[in-house]
């Protein structure tokens, strides 16, 4: 093996190891303090029992695609909690910046790069909680999965998926503002695109600026993406444009993220 | 010399109402907190409006033209409510930094300590509630009880903040932590939805409407909501004004006793 590609094989290694130890970092903060997954847990949770209880009479409109309310508001309580989980992931991050841990990590030799990557396979991680959570409620509501079990692997990627793209997001807010206060501003948008979606009712019951706007929003074709084996068959026709708008919003973010990690690094 | 009752009661005042300026001007320092309340209950209502249209056909539910309309009173409680933990949360803060100690040693009564912060709150509420109403008018909602409704309906969003403003005080005397009076929040959150105010509770099922009956957030939604669409009604006023005013004297009773046990055994 030649000299060039033994350092390259060794950089890559360099990237995953630290990218695994912030990574590993984030999870062992959530095990010493657990209040700390309270909200991330808690609110997907409320979401989805409140809105299953308060909007189950809608499967009684003509055009729903379920008569079961929970097959359609799992998967969006459970991206919910996903968004949460991201910026929470961009959270720490900020809390790093406020007591000066993250200038000792910017002190270290190598590439910033991992250090985006650690959180963000954090966030996505951590996104597995809520998602767990709200299946399980749901299952308990009466959840089919009339795609089968691979029904539940598209949700788990979509949430990963969305909790990654958030916590770039986040994270390119929070190196560009390094406090934790600018994270309402990540989380007035998370909460804005989730419901300017077809989270709660499908496209067609939408009218107005609200339809043209559910159309274009990249999410709609992530909840088609994770809601289909919900609702029946998966198809490659609902799964690529949900693979491409995760692919999409993820090189967005990320191109953010790691413009603004340089500037804050420079 | 004991000062007689009335000069008292004048001084009780004058302290209250310079406390209650205080909080104003704190809040009006601070407003990047009381916007979250007002952007996301309009962007919510503006969502439904535009996907819910549908559901307004439903048998049961009742004859609204639009459902800008009906969602009004929820937008009303739910902005009120994202603020309404805020006397008890600014108290605790003044227990944290020991301002609460220094207004104790100064010839400060016990009851306007607790007031002031109470008035503060009431004052936001009440511009907030004012706004909200205003832009509901402004894009096409009908109030068919005429202003004088308009005027109950503002009203009982003030007083359930004190409802809501004395349980945060006694949790603030209590614990005199800002993060257990902030851990109230997901609380207040839940007990909105859990109610009427989204949906109409007829077309609920199961627990969740026996809850939701139960919820005297919708004792309190409900008669507002008839207010807006049915006309005037001194027996939906008297509703709408009594039970947020029972909560606020059951409420506030208790934190007044919280204080004086508090300061009583220190």
């Amino acid at each position: 093996m030649s000299a060039s590609a033994v350092a390259h094989t060794e950089g890559l290694g360099h990237v995953g190891g630290v990218a695994l130890a912030i990574c590993g970092r984030g999870m062992r903060r959530i095990r010493a303090r657990p209040t700390l997954i309270m909200p991330v847990l808690l609110m997907p949770l409320i979401f989805v029992i409140s809105f299953t209880g308060a909007f189950g009479s809608l499967t009684r409109v003509e055009g729903y695609g379920t008569d079961n309310v929970f097959n359609w508001m799992a998967v969006y309580a459970a991206l919910q909690g996903a968004v949460f989980a991201g910026v929470g992931g961009a959270s720490a991050t900020a809390e790093d910046l406020e007591n000066g841990f993250f200038d000792r990590l910017l002190l270290t030799p190598g590439s910033r790069v991992p250090i985006l990557v650690g959180t963000m396979a954090y966030s996505a991680l951590r996104s597995t909680i809520p998602t767990t959570g709200v299946l399980f409620v749901s299952v308990l509501g009466g959840l089919s999965l009339a795609g089968g079990p691979l029904a539940l692997l598209t949700v788990y990627v979509a949430t990963a998926g969305m909790a990654a793209v958030f916590c770039l997001v986040g994270l390119a807010v929070v190196y560009r503002f390094r406090t934790m206060r600018s994270m309402i501003l990540i989380q007035v948008f998370g909460f804005s695109s989730m419901f300017l979606s077809t989270g709660q009712v499908p496209i067609h019951f939408m009218n107005g600026w609200l339809h043209a706007v559910a159309r274009v929003n990249p999410i709609t074709n992530v909840l088609r993406f994770a809601r289909q084996g919900f609702l029946g068959d998966l198809t490659w026709a609902m799964t690529w444009p949900g693979l491409v708008a995760l692919g999409g919003m993820s090189l967005v973010s990320g191109t953010l993220a790691v413009w603004q990690l340089r500037r804050l690094a420079a | 010399m004991r000062p007689d009752s009335a000069t008292g009661l004048r001084l009780a005042g004058a302290q209250t109402l310079a406390l209650t300026r205080r909080s104003v001007f704190t809040e009006w320092r601070q407003l990047g907190n009381v916007l979250p309340g007002i952007v996301f209950p309009l962007l919510l209502a503006a969502v439904y409006t535009h996907q819910f249209e549908r559901v307004i056909l439903l048998p049961g539910f009742p004859v609204v033209d639009s459902f800008l309309d009906f969602v009004l009173p929820a937008s009303l409680v739910q902005s009120v409510s994202f603020g309404a933990t805020e006397a008890g949360t600014e108290l605790a803060r003044d227990i944290e930094n020991g301002f609460f100690d220094r207004l104790r040693s100064s010839p400060c009564g016990r009851l306007p300590l607790l007031l002031g912060r109470l008035g503060g709150a009431l004052v936001v509420a009440a511009a907030k509630g004012v706004f909200i109403v205003a832009i509901f008018l402004a894009f096409g909602a009908e109030i068919a009880g005429g202003p004088a409704a308009a005027v109950v309906i503002v009203a009982t969003a003030v007083l359930l903040v004190l409802a809501i403003g004395g349980l945060g005080q006694v949790l603030a005397i209590l614990t005199g932590s800002q993060e257990a009076v902030n851990a109230t929040f997901p609380l207040v959150f839940t007990s909105i939805f859990v109610s009427s105010a989204f949906f109409p509770t007829n077309l609920m099922s199961g627990w969740f409407r026996q809850v939701a009956e139960a919820n005297p957030v919708t004792w309190i939604i409900d008669p507002i909501r008839r207010l807006i669409l049915e006309g005037w009604s001194w027996s939906d006023v008297g509703q709408a004004l009594g039970v947020p005013l029972v909560i606020s004297a059951v409420t506030v009773t208790m934190a007044v006793v919280t204080l004086n046990r508090k300061l009583g055994a220190s």
